[in-house]
């Protein structure tokens, strides 16, 4: 599931990219779901305007447990040049919890799918931990 | 009657609920490569060898999820409908004879050919009313669609049916199949070709899947589902699309029947089945990675101006030349 969260679109292209021929996530079974109800991992970009917050949030509280967040892009990570800003939250994880952040202006394709692989990887280390 | 432990084998374990289950699994393997590579990509890889897993840890992924039902949903209908819809389908897979018989040994009889259409008619009305209990707006257009759709599809899949059975004579599922020296689609190739198209509709593959049209309507009527009752959702749509190859197998491909080479007919019977089932579910997807979705108007006039009066032409064909023109021939 794919959520923008007022960024400036080059994020949102890169996920988009992740499904090329070029990427192909479905290779590791990933697949670009349309509702929240469906979504397993939820890929949030831009710096969380105001007017979205509730929106994300109902987003995040429609997904069935076990969810995932993945902050995509300097924005949703920390805000970026926005941050500071009077119409922005800075970042998704004042809003929702965060599991994984994935930094830059926009981030390539490889780093999100890198970032997703160590979302998954430290599932595999929580889970020989003993529960989350 | 007395249970016996070879009927409960037959139903439970081979050609019946795990066999077909596997089936299954492997027929959404089969299409998710095939569109994978249709766009130039690679597909499931990872999950088991070439990814062959994939259908099954998703199915058992969405079986672990949190099971949520909407405060405005019918609890009831919303629940047990993809459950109902999932078991018709399988039931009605069950009359047909995949090793040389049905599932259940001696459960055919005359006329199973109108029993199985409708209960896929049945299963499908269920798929209706689970996107109709879910309380969201989406999901009630994906069900009203359905309906638009299935309506105008069934009665040529019906018409289209028929030929085959005029054919043999017979309207017995074991009987068609069994009468197929020559196999159907040699003899009645017009009606094969529509049968496909009309199926494509049924099953809601594209250029007819307008009813979960994710730019449209997001998910169509599994909006609002997730967990189990999604994962159900998605095995009956799954088991639809290979009940509807199968029947396309029994009806126009000789069934399964083939040259038998030594052994046991039933394991040769079953790898023809197998064979011609994934002729049929590869054409299908061949199909649907080419054409664009169309709108749910000209899907409409489409059906209701060009296949049904073509239906009943190919079925006028076959009766004519069945009557008159292949008693000389064969």
């Amino acid at each position: 599931m794919h959520f923008n969260s007022g960024a400036c679109n080059g994020c949102d292209i890169e996920v988009v990219a992740l499904l090329t021929p070029r990427y192909d996530v479905e290779r590791f079974g990933i697949k670009l779901e349309p509702s929240p109800r469906h979504a397993d991992v939820l890929l949030t970009t831009g710096a969380v305007t105001r007017q979205c917050t509730e929106r994300l949030k109902r987003i995040y509280e429609q997904m069935p447990e076990p969810k995932f967040v993945v902050a995509i892009g300097a924005c949703a990570c920390s805000g970026g040049v926005f941050k500071g800003n009077y119409n922005v939250m800075d970042g998704v994880d004042k809003v929702i919890p965060v599991n994984a952040y994935i930094p830059g202006c926009p981030p390539k394709p490889e780093a999100i799918i890198d970032g997703v692989v160590k979302l998954l990887n430290s599932l595999k280390e929580a889970k020989t931990n003993g529960g989350k | 009657m007395v249970l016996d432990l070879w009927f409960i084998f037959r139903v439970l374990v081979f050609p019946g609920f795990t066999f077909l289950l596997s089936l299954t699994m492997f027929c959404d393997w089969v299409e998710r490569k095939i569109e994978a590579r249709m766009q130039n990509r690679v597909g499931p890889k990872f999950t088991g060898p070439a990814g062959i897993l994939q259908p099954f840890a998703d199915f058992l992924k969405l079986l672990t999820k949190e099971d949520i039902v909407p405060r405005g949903a019918k609890s009831t209908v919303f629940k047990l409908a993809p459950i109902v819809a999932f078991s018709i389908v399988v039931f009605a897979l069950s009359f047909l004879p995949i090793d040389g018989a049905a599932v259940i040994s001696n459960s055919s009889f005359a006329g199973d050919l109108i029993v199985i259409m409708a209960l896929l008619t049945i299963a499908n009305f269920l798929l209706f009313l689970s996107g109709w209990a879910s309380a969201n707006p989406y999901g009630t257009i994906g069900a009203a669609r359905v309906l638009t759709q299935f309506l105008g599809y069934d009665i040529p899949l019906f018409l289209l049916a028929l030929a085959p059975a005029f054919l043999a004579g017979s309207l017995s599922i074991a009987a068609i199949a069994a009468s197929q020296y020559l196999p159907f689609v040699l003899l009645a190739p017009w009606a094969f070709v529509l049968f496909i198209v009309a199926l494509q509709a049924e099953l809601e593959k594209d250029p007819f899947d307008i009813p979960h049209a994710e730019s449209e309507v997001v998910g169509g009527l599994e909006t609002e589902y997730c967990g189990r009752k999604l994962a159900f959702l998605h095995l009956t749509r799954d088991v639809q699309i290979v009940f509807g190859a199968a029947l396309v197998v029994e009806l126009f491909l000789g069934g399964p029947y083939g040259p038998v080479f030594f052994g046991f007919p039933a394991f040769w019977y079953s790898l023809w089945f197998v064979l011609k089932l994934l002729a049929v579910i590869i054409i299908s997807e061949y199909l649907t990675c080419l054409f664009a979705r169309l709108r749910i108007d000209q899907v409409l006039s489409a059906n209701w101006k060009m296949l049904l009066p073509l239906s009943v032409l190919s079925l006028a064909l076959t009766i004519a030349l069945v009557t008159w023109v292949y008693p000389l021939v064969v």
